[in-house]
């Protein structure tokens, strides 16, 4: 209703002098951009994939399909891939979501460590986080299997098993489920969650059937951001799965981008399946997110988010952080350290304390592209978080709060650069920008492109996710009270959003750091970025200088979120 | 009204885009380049390549001086090499060297990518001999004549590319693991059941695959037999994907030994103490150039054959220095596929049926069977 009646407002004048004479407003014209932004970024890949699916050399064709599914085991694939996508999306999600509460509703111990735990799993590259876990959980080298070994007589874990698969990717996803619910929490009311306590609701009840409820349009887009990006995972698969010949539905788009000329029918017909799941998902999550109202605890009646007691779960929840601190972030990042200090992999040994050596750090130093790629790193990150949650912000008032018709399509679209492979975003890019009057090709723009492109859903479920909690009865008091809509958006709803904002802001930050499926193609000389230069070193076979570059990846980056934290701080819902 | 408008505003999004890229669009994502006549570059190659000793050097110096002493060189050599390769030749000529690096495949996609766009990236591709064979059936390749080239041997004499360098596959063992003496002797010996569970085999080697193959028929095993061999090889094999990861997991003893790592990784590891060693050799070694051409389309032709001959000249020099096998070897250095057997990686096949290769190998190390399709 509102905005019906802000934008009959807004253009009225326009209207009674007709079309002919219309003058856009800020709103038209903001509004007008943002759609077309993201209309544009999402359809050139798309675009690109599709046609290149169904169009070959001799016209229409449905062969890729043949070559992507026709195989006798491809049951056993779809099935393997499943399995793994659900159970690691399950696990980030009860993981993320458990300590998310914890960490914004209760009075738990250690508040400290969730920033620590939230983020460095998300910047260790997924190869080197593999591989840590390789070192600590492999039944024949394992270093957690080398210590149970003289308790239980053998190897206990084994990682390369589906459920090794399900571990690693689960708590790697799990920052960003965290970081998702972490916005969610810190917007919902509590007053509901006490007023079922009082009620004589026991605290599992009131969790239940209180809370999961109201951060249910979060808990969707958690479960199928994880699916799909579980089901387009690389590293966890490649090196976990295929040494037991578990092999799943990516590692196909791998195989048939590896020849030449690439299968671009084959893995567009692939990425095609990945995209009818990705629409069953959304349809799913929009069907969830319907009569929105339900989800609205951000209202004109003023709250404070105030923390639960645990009481005597305290120390349990307290033991249950430090438990996913060390598994997540200690084990293997000290596992990173540890080989970063040394010439080659062995497992820790008394002579071997004395061979510890810096030159790892050295080597870094004195690679001359490491300046320019950390330099060009920051600025894409920074640059790519801030423009697709500013379109975002904007783009979350177009799909859950104006009555344009279409506005679905919106969320759809933004959807989309989810299931275009990294390689084919970049084939896409190359392919559309090498051809455009404007010279953008060879320059950081067009990573910056790419980048925004590929971050476009997560921007979008932060800023839906925390749209959906904010009631609309807090604009349209500013409408009536006379603001206009950049006034309201700006002043009222922008506050209001900034949790999910910056939790957006410094995922995006973070994973750019890691991207390099399309920025392997797309960089240029003198154009390199980090992700890039952990490509040489791993391609030179440089594991321990790899190693490094991790260490001084974590250390960037938690000095880079620590600053956004804190700017964060000042204009989000202000904490206790 | 209002509807109308946005429906409009939606509208307009398709139409932009739809006209984008349609303008962008000449063709199928997947057009190939056109052949014309020469190029003004090969007009420069073909001048210049009736030169020869100092003197074409001087000319060659002289000229790419003229073109403001700049080259760009894609290539998937590793980091550090392609460092020290490109750091030599800036040295030698004051020429900055602009420097694309990554996989094989990659190189491969963004010279199709750039050609079909008629946007002239490079002047030099460096890179797999796979990559090179299908840049030279696309008709990217011009001719390059010259005493560097004749010094390689004609193996390494392909159309449109000449080979600068070879990776060695041969077995590797853990020393801690496989003590002296029970170390694999012949390739046929990795199908010992006694490797079950403790031998690698890497996710992409369907160069390598191919190319046993084919020996092993030619000594006159038949193809059940051969088919035997790799199936014995990839039951209860550890699979892989990269040859760095097979080279650290290695050494950090995840498995005892690995099928088919290149040498020169192996090498490194072993410099830096690792308990690791692929000698002595198992033979024959396969042998895979890597090979470099210069692009009919260069912007800077003088100063790409500059390079060319110096990489097959004083270059050579420097590969040696980074632990790779030159296909010139300098003077005093030790030629290491002089007392070995070897066998080459049949380029050509490979290149005209890589699907079925890459399905048959991907199938194999699958499920450990070997399918024909």
């Amino acid at each position: 209703m509102a905005s019906v009646t802000t934008m009959l407002r807004s253009a009225g004048r326009a209207d009674a002098a007709g079309w002919r004479r219309f003058v856009p407003t800020p709103k038209v014209l903001i509004v007008g951009a943002v759609i077309v932004v993201i209309g544009y970024l999402a359809v050139v890949p798309l675009y690109y994939l599709l046609w290149g699916t169904f169009f070959g050399a001799d016209g229409f064709s449905l062969a890729g399909f043949g070559r992507a599914y026709g195989n006798d085991r491809i049951v056993g694939l779809v099935g393997n891939s499943l399995w793994f996508a659900f159970g690691a999306a399950i696990l980030s999600l009860v993981v993320g979501t458990g300590l998310a509460y914890l960490q914004v509703r209760t009075d738990v111990p250690f508040k400290s460590l969730f920033f620590a735990a939230s983020i460095i799993p998300l910047i260790i590259p997924g190869i080197l986080y593999t591989i840590a876990w390789i070192f600590l959980a492999s039944p024949d080298i394992g270093l957690i299997n080398a210590a149970l070994k003289p308790i239980f007589g053998g190897a206990v874990v084994d990682v390369f098993t589906v459920w090794g698969m399900i571990w690693v990717e689960g708590l790697h996803l799990s920052p960003l489920v965290f970081l998702l619910m972490v916005a969610a929490f810190r917007s919902m009311d509590p007053s509901l969650e006490e007023s079922a306590l009082m009620s004589g609701a026991s605290r599992w009840t009131v969790f239940r059937r209180v809370t999961v409820p109201l951060v249910r349009p979060a808990i969707v887009a958690a479960v199928l951001i994880m699916t799909v990006r579980s089901l387009e995972s690389f590293e966890v698969p490649a090196l976990l799965g295929l040494q037991n010949g578990i092999y799943v539905f990516t590692s196909r788009i791998y195989f048939t981008l590896r020849t030449y000329p690439p299968d671009l029918p084959a893995a567009g017909a692939l990425a095609t399946g990945l995209l009818m799941i990705a629409i069953v998902g959304v349809a799913l999550s929009s069907l969830a997110g319907r009569g929105e109202r339900t989800y609205q605890t951000i209202t004109g009646k003023g709250f404070r988010p105030r923390p639960m007691e645990l009481g005597r779960w305290k120390p349990v929840a307290g033991a249950a952080i430090v438990l996913y601190f060390a598994l997540t972030v200690v084990l293997p990042l000290l596992v990173l350290v540890y080989t970063s200090f040394l010439k080659f992999y062995r497992a820790p040994s008394k002579d071997m304390l004395t061979s510890l050596t810096l030159e790892n750090y050295q080597d870094l130093i004195h690679t001359s592209s490491a300046m320019t790629a950390l330099k060009n790193s920051v600025l894409l990150g920074v640059g790519s978080a801030t423009i697709v949650m500013a379109l975002m912000a904007i783009a979350a008032w177009i799909v859950v709060r104006s009555r344009i018709p279409g506005r679905k399509l919106l969320d759809h679209l933004s959807f989309l650069p989810l299931v275009v492979p990294g390689l084919v975003l970049g084939l896409a890019l190359s392919f559309v920008y090498l051809r455009s009057p404007i010279p953008i090709y060879g320059t950081l723009f067009i990573l910056l492109i790419a980048y925004v492109t590929r971050y476009l859903p997560y921007g979008m479920r932060y800023a839906v996710t925390s749209m959906h909690q904010i009631a609309s009865e807090l604009e349209e008091s500013a409408q009536v009270s006379g603001a206009s809509w950049w006034q309201s958006f700006r002043r009222v709803l922008l506050p209001l959003l900034a949790p999910g904002l910056v939790a957006g802001w410094i995922y995006i930050l973070v994973v750019s750091f890691r991207e390099l499926s399309s920025s392997i193609l797309l960089y240029s000389p003198g154009k390199e970025v980090l992700s890039i230069l952990i490509f040489e070193q791993f391609e030179n076979g440089q594991f321990p200088v790899l190693a490094a570059l991790g260490v001084v990846m974590v250390l960037t980056l938690v000095v880079l979120v620590s600053v956004a934290y804190k700017l964060g701080a000042k204009v989000g819902l202000k904490q206790d | 009204m209002r509807s109308n408008r946005a429906v409009r505003v939606m509208a307009s999004i398709a139409g932009l885009s739809a006209l984008t890229l349609v303008a962008a669009c000449g063709g199928s994502p997947s057009q190939g380049a056109q052949d014309s006549g020469p190029t003004k570059a090969e007009k420069v190659f073909a001048k210049l390549s009736k030169l020869s000793g100092d003197e074409r050097e001087k000319e060659l110096v002289k000229e790419a001086e003229a073109e403001g002493g700049q080259l760009d060189l894609y290539t998937s050599m590793t980091s550090d090499v392609a460092d020290a390769v490109t750091e030599a030749f800036s040295d030698k000529y004051d020429i900055d060297v602009n420097l694309y690096r990554a996989s094989s495949e990659t190189v491969l996609q963004r010279i199709l990518q750039e050609s079909g766009a008629n946007f002239n990236g490079n002047d030099v591709v460096e890179t797999d001999a796979l990559e090179m064979y299908d840049l030279n059936k696309e008709k990217l390749l011009a001719d390059y004549e010259g005493e560097g080239r004749d010094k390689v041997a004609e193996d390494g004499r392909f159309d449109g590319w000449t080979a600068d360098r070879y990776n060695l596959f041969t077995p590797s063992w853990n020393t801690k693991m496989v003590p002296k003496g029970q170390q694999p002797t012949s390739w046929e010996d990795l199908a010992d059941p006694k490797w079950d569970g403790k031998l690698a085999m890497e996710l992409s080697d369907y160069d390598w695959y191919l190319t046993l193959r084919e020996y092993w028929l030619k000594q006159g095993k038949s193809e059940d037999e051969v088919d035997k061999l790799f199936e014995d090889m990839a039951d209860g094999a550890k699979i892989v994907k990269g040859h760095t990861v097979m080279g650290e997991l290695l050494s950090a003893g995840q498995f005892a030994v690995a099928s088919s790592n290149y040498s020169y990784l192996v090498q490194q590891v072993a410099d830096k103490g690792a308990p690791v060693a692929y000698q002595p050799l198992v033979e024959p070694v396969i042998v895979r150039p890597n090979g470099f051409g210069l692009m009919k389309t260069a912007k800077h032709p003088a100063t790409a054959m500059l390079f060319a001959d110096w990489l097959l000249g004083d270059g050579q020099k420097a590969l040696v220095e980074e632990g790779l096998t030159p296909t010139v070897p300098p003077p005093g250095t030790k030629n290491v596929l002089e007392s070995v057997e070897t066998v080459d990686v049949d380029v050509e096949t490979l290149g005209e049926e890589e699907k079925k290769w890459s399905d048959r190998y991907d199938k194999l190390v699958e499920n450990g069977t070997v399918v024909d399709q």
